[in-house]
Formats: structure tokens, sequence, C-alpha cells
């Protein structure tokens, strides 16, 4: 059952590439890639219970998927293919990352600080998709989104180190920022929230059970049957 | 009408000198309309124009109108309607930030904007988490007993009544206090969930104790404020009026008591007449510049903002900036460390349950030389929501299916965080950019570097959670690096060389200027900034109103209304 924690990356869990074994399909409601924890939970099945502001902002995240204005068409090719693999969005349904943080960098909407040794938030995700392109150009691909996968998680890991080259600029804080607003998009969604389990919003209705262990009556009980070591020998991890 | 009012707050002890919470109309009691509120002329020189209507600001105008001055707030944000405006949303909460563009720099940078930035009326504690705990005696004298940093010109003891009252005032809910000047609280503490129980038990075993509070938080309903249902969502702004902010628990007695606040306007530049006293505020609203004459102002738009006016408050007398002869504005600015540790656990504890503060440790406050760095720590619940969470997961390295099955795995993790107290540094300071805003005043920029001192503390507290949340039974360990809070900039001071207002806030060589805000500490103790910085204001406002400063720079008589 799940009150194990072998399946973590740091207790030498899931880094084979693919999400563990027998992660239950979602019969209920939809998660990116239609996979989760919680295989009979749909935060929108709540939505009755919340306050019309808030019923307005969530819905509009699942409802409307913005169109591509701040990215060019080359820039949007490789930042999509860069979005996938940060968050492992391998399959549909995915939920549309890059069309939301570039509504937010359309819009200008911003964070409220700019590092000073870096550009504006969106010139430095123009930047990244420079960086990007000429990282798979090192290896002889016509820019990132032809890398192939394998090559393209590759030049991710070395982003991710600040080992990619930028003349000037501190590329472990491009990473900081282009991450921020891709994590602060994929968990807005609430096919995120399905995928983890979480409440959601509860106004005015609340939370009233509190206890380890306890769940509201619309919350439900993770399903995850997974015993570490069998895993990790099936998968040929050891 | 006082006994009616009074009859209306069963079971709990009526704050003296502010009914806020039974002027709150009950179908709306997150926070006050502005209609009908008194409306003074550009030309009328108002008793006090405060810039700002956040903790300081609210708090002095509320204690300057029951004395009878004649109040004008002005503030860069929106006044807020809680119905329409807030939502229960993590990410949709983004307009409650200040979020205007501000340059940061220095070895280790602080981030500004949803972390310590606030905009709006009710300021930051719209979205603070809800700590209010007191700071203790000893921060008012780190100078003299710890040798680092500056003592404060005043004392603990004269803030003492000023915490008191206000805590009755938020109301402050939790156990008693047994840390600094052990207190009580008005209200009882509230139930913890099952994540905090589990830290509770783990501190237990390390020989660390963690109390349950205190938060502003009412424990009960409290005059029209209905009680807390336990969400989760306090960062995001308490729509149901349960967690106290200066939009609940002073602004209807100050509007009450015909302070006008008038919202969306970007104050630019104090003005200041030949003999170098000020005559009122120059601002920004629907792109128009405007003025507002008063016979005193107080600036209380913390510690980024109120340094940048007044260093882009130049003249012929002061070409530096209003304050700044001594090249002092802006300097000593702080923040503190609040490295987070996470812990994962056999159960589901579904941290994004119950308010994020529940309990807290102040045992390793003050400075044990055994540790080797001065000063010390307090030890917080979090709670983070879904993106919170994540942004921990990424520090962590992971990416990819990594950071997916962390996140799949968030139910089962509980955090907690450190307060460290960072010194003040001189080079640590907020100045102008070279880059300017929509109104063509040039944005701040904050430096930040940390010290050994700063690094070691943060260490020894990081470790410090690491057992405790291993103690309690954790599977799995994760934790980041981040800061909370900002205060300084505008160092309350005996001298006009070692700081930039006087004991009274008073700007050193202006007279009837004054700074009432987080910026005026001196240093900044483990303590959640909040409760001084009311209390601050609420002690001068009563110096104010009790003529022991007159704003004209002498002892003066005021009717009071």
């Amino acid at each position: 059952m799940s009150r194990d924690a072998g399946h973590l990356p740091n207790l030498g869990g899931t880094e084979s590439g693919g999400p563990p074994a027998k992660l239950p399909r979602q019969r209920r409601g939809t998660t990116p890639q239609m996979r989760g924890r919680y295989p009979d939970y749909d935060v929108l099945e709540e939505t009755a219970h919340w306050d019309e502001a808030t019923r307005l902002v969530v819905l509009d995240r699942v409802e409307r998927v913005p169109p591509i204005r701040f990215f060019d068409e080359r820039e949007a090719a490789t930042l999509g293919a860069f979005c996938d693999i940060v968050m492992a969005q391998d399959a549909e349904p995915r939920i549309p990352v890059l069309a939301m943080v570039d509504e937010k960098l359309y819009e200008g909407r911003a964070e409220g600080y700019r590092y000073a040794d870096m550009p504006s938030d969106p010139q430095t995700w123009r930047q990244v998709a420079r960086m990007l392109d000429a990282a798979a150009a090192e290896q002889g691909a016509d820019g990132f989104p032809a890398a192939g996968r394998e090559a393209q998680l590759r030049i991710v890991e070395r982003f991710s180190q600040g080992e990619l080259t930028w003349d000037g600029c501190p590329v472990d804080k491009a990473w900081g920022v282009a991450m921020r607003d891709i994590l602060s998009a994929f968990y807005s969604h609430p096919w995120a929230w399905n995928e983890i389990g979480f409440g959601g919003p509860a106004y005015p209705r609340g939370f009233a059970r509190l206890a380890a262990g306890q769940r509201e009556h619309w919350e439900t009980p993770p399903e995850f049957e997974l015993d570490p070591v069998r895993d990790v020998n099936e998968r040929g991890l050891e | 009408m006082k006994a009616r009012l009074a009859r209306g707050l069963k079971g709990a002890v009526r704050p003296a000198g502010n009914d806020s919470a039974l002027l709150l109309d009950p179908r709306h009691p997150a926070a006050p309309r502005p209609e009908g509120m008194r409306r003074y002329a550009a030309a009328e020189a108002v008793d006090m124009l405060i810039v700002g209507c956040g903790a300081g600001g609210a708090t002095l105008a509320q204690r300057l109108a029951r004395r009878g001055w004649r109040v004008v707030v002005l503030e860069a944000g929106p006044f807020w309607d809680p119905e329409t405006d807030w939502v229960s949303d993590e990410a949709g909460s983004h307009p409650l930030y200040w979020t205007e563009p501000r340059v940061i720099g220095g070895s280790d940078p602080v981030e500004l904007g949803k972390n310590n930035s606030g905009r709006g009326v009710g300021g930051s504690m719209v979205h603070f988490a809800g700590f209010a705990p007191r700071f203790h005696p000893s921060d008012f004298e780190v100078r003299s007993r710890d040798g680092v940093a500056a003592d404060w010109p005043i004392s603990y003891e004269e803030l003492q009544p000023h915490y008191e009252r206000l805590e009755h005032e938020l109301p402050v809910a939790g156990e008693h206090w047994t840390w600094g000047d052990p207190h009580s609280y008005p209200h009882s503490p509230h139930p913890v969930g099952g994540g905090a129980l589990r830290i509770m038990e783990g501190a237990e075993r390390c020989g660390i104790e963690m109390r349950v509070g205190p938060v502003a938080i009412a424990n009960g309903s409290f005059g029209n404020r209905p009680h807390c249902i336990y969400r989760g969502l306090c960062l995001q702004a308490c729509k149901v009026g349960a967690k106290g902010s200066p939009l609940v628990t002073h602004l209807p007695d100050a509007l009450a008591h015909g302070v006008e606040v008038r919202a969306e306007c970007m104050a630019t530049r104090i003005e200041i007449d030949e003999a170098g006293r000020c005559t009122g505020v120059t601002y920004f609203h629907d792109g128009k510049e405007r003025f507002q004459a008063a016979e005193a102002v107080a600036v209380a738009g913390y510690s980024i903002e109120t340094p940048r006016l007044l260093l882009h408050s130049t003249s012929e007398r002061f070409p530096n900036g209003l304050a700044n002869g001594n090249d002092l504005v802006g300097r000593g600015v702080m923040v503190q460390g609040a490295p987070q540790v996470g812990g994962r656990f056999p159960e589901e504890l579904r941290m994004y349950k119950a308010p994020p503060p529940e309990i807290a440790s102040e045992q390793f406050y003050e400075t044990e030389a055994s540790r080797g760095f001065a000063r010390g720590f307090s030890i917080q619940t979090v709670g983070p929501l879904p993106i919170g969470w994540a942004e921990h997961v990424l520090a962590d390295g992971h990416w990819g299916q990594s950071l997916r099955e962390y996140m799949r795995d968030y139910n089962h993790w509980y955090v907690i965080g450190a307060l460290n107290e960072l010194l003040p540094r001189p080079e640590n300071r907020v100045t102008l950019a070279e880059e300017t805003d929509s109104n063509g005043m040039p944005v701040a920029r904050m430096d930040y570097s940390q010290c050994e001192n700063d690094r070691a503390n943060i260490a020894f507290g990081k470790e410090r959670m690491r057992e405790i949340v291993r103690a309690a039974g954790a599977q799995d360990v994760l934790e980041i690096d981040r800061y909370a809070h900002l205060v300084g900039g505008c160092p309350m001071a005996g001298t006009p060389e070692s700081g930039v207002v006087d004991s009274d806030q008073r700007v050193w060589g202006v007279p009837n200027l004054f700074v009432a805000d987080g910026s005026v500490m001196p240093t900044q103790g483990s303590a959640n900034p909040a409760l001084t910085i009311m209390a601050l204001s609420a002690r001068l406002a009563e110096r104010l109103g009790d003529k022991r400063v007159g704003t004209r720079g002498e002892r003066r008589e005021r009717v009071s209304a």
C-alpha cells in the first residue's frame, strides 16, 4: 500500500523514465496522461460547492486553452517539447502548460522582481528557446523538437545543472524562471489536483476532518498497490 | 450604541477602543465597504496623511482617528471586495502581491512578490500566514547582550501594553506562551491537524517543545467575523473573514471615525517647503498627478517602497532624498532565513487542510554560545499548497517523472520551516535603479548578501528541523532554502548618524515626517513581524495623540473631537 515510501525517487524509485508500474488508470474525471494515485477522485465534481469567483477562475483553466500569442512558431515548438519533457507529459491528455505560460507573458503578468544580471522574464523565455535549439544543434539535430527524446532528456538535464551556455547570463536562474512558470501552470490545473488527490477550493464549505488518515466525504482513498522491492526487481533496476 | 455593540460580542473580551469586528457587515464580513466614507479636499491640509494602508498605516490611521485627527491614507493597490476579488486558489491569488517591477541583486538575492510583498488595502497581512508572535525582550538589546547589530532606542516594556491590546483586537489564539516575556492569549488554541501532531511528537522526542499558536485567527466567532473553516488558504487571503488583517481588525473602526482611504493612489514624492517641513504628498491616480496637503505625513510603504519614496523625494535642501544626509536610507534591510524541511509519512496527512500556521517553538530564539553563532531562530509549521510544494520538489533537484512521482505523493507530506534571525548589514540596501515604472519613477533595487553568522544560523536550524522530522517518523526528507518577511531599511536610532528615524519614528531632519512600518526595525528577531509593526504604530499614535510628540517638532495641544 501507499504506506511504503520506496517508490520515491530519492529512495531508489522511478528513475527509469516511466511512472511506477501499476500506477492506476484514472477511472473518474481527467488526469494528465490518465494516470494517478486517486483513480476515483474528480475534484471537478465539487464545483457546486465553490464560490462563484473561484469557480470562474478555475473552470476557465479547464475549458479554455489560450492561443499562442507571445511566442513565435519556432519558439512554441521548442518550448512545447521542453514543457513536455520537464513535466513528463508523454501522452494525451496534456495540461496545456505552454499555452498557459504564453498567455501570462502575453498579458504582461509579472512576478514582482528581476535579477540584476538577467533580462526580463519574457526575454529570458525567448533565450531558453534559443539555448535549447543551440544545444540540439550541437548534437546534429535541427532544433530541440527534432532531437529525439533521449537527446532532449540529456539537454534538459544539462540545463537543470546550469550547464548550457548563454553568454554573460546565469543559466541556473533561467532554469528557475522557466520552471517557476511551468510548475505554477501545471499545478494550478484541476487535472493535476485529481492526480495528486488535492482537495481544491474549500470555500465556503471548509474542511472538518483534519486528523491523520481522515478524509472529507468527497475525498477518496489512494489506490496505489506497489511493493517497492518487487517494483524495482520487475523493472530491472537492481 | 456602545452597550448594544458590547452585547454583540458574546463570550469574547471586547477590545477597548476598537469596534471593527462589530462594524463589519455580517453578510460580507471579510472587508468593510468604502461607500459612505468621509472624503477630504486636496487643498485641505489634513492632520495626518499616511502613505500605505497595511499593518503600520491602517493601525496608525485607526488610532489617530479615534483621537479626532483628520486622516487620509493613500494606498497604491485596490480597495478589495473579497467576494469578487479573492479566490480560493493558489495561482489565482496573484493580484494580492506587489508585482510592479523591482530589481534584485547581491550574492543571495531575495525574490520579491508573492512571498513578501502586498498591494492593496490591508497590505501584506491580507496574505500573511497568520502567525502573530511578540518579539522577545532580548530583541531590543542585541548589541548589549550579543555584541551584534544594534540596540533599539526603545525597550520591550514600551511595546508590551500595545502587544497585549492588539492581541485582543486581532484576536490572537494560542496556548500560554512560555518564551520571551511569558503571556497568555485571549483565545484558546485551535485544533491542529494530523501533520502538526506528528511534528509535536517528533519534537518532543528531540527535547524540543512546540506549542499551538499564536495565530491571528479568532477561535470562535468574533463580533460579526465568523469562525475559521480550516480551508488552508490563509496565504491566499481569508475570504471567510476569520483571519486578522487590517481590513477586518482596524479599517472598519477607522472608517467609522472619519478616515479616508484613497485606493489606487501611488505616492511618488513627499513635498518639502523652504523651512524644511513637509507639506503633503504628490501621487498618481488614473495616470494623473495629484497632490494632497497635510500637516504631517507618515510613510508606511514597508521596507522596499518606503526607502524608495524617501530616496526619490529630492529637493535643493535634500539633494540625496529625505533623511539621507548620512546615506542611511535603505540600508540594513533584512529578511529572515526561512528554510523548510518536509517529511514523508505513512499516513495521508493532507497538509492543505487546517491553517498553515499551527504550532511553533521559540526554544532556539536567543544566543547560545555553544552553537557558534549569535542569535537564533524559531520553528513553525508551513503547509504548502500544490504549487508551493512543487517548488520544494524542484529545489531538491527533481523534474520530469521524478517530480511527478513526488507530487503524486503530496498527501503524505508535512512541512515545517524555520525563521532565522539574519543580521542587518549596511551593504544590504534598497536603492533606486535606472529603470522607471509607468509613472516615470525609478524602481527599487534591493541588494542582499548573507554573512557567516547568517549561514551558520540557517545550517543549524535546518539540522534541528531534520532531527524533528526524522524523530516524527518521516520516511523521506526534502528541504528548500528560502527567505521570509521584510523589515528594516529606515532604522530607528538614538542619533541621526546611526538611523533614519528617532525613537518616535520621526524622520531625522524633517519635524513633521514619520515612518510607520516595519522598515523602522533595527533588528528583526525570529518572530513574524506583523504584530510588532502594528504595536509600533499603536505606540506612535499614543505618543502623537498624547501630545508628547508634536508634529511641528514641539509639544502642542490637540483638541480631540
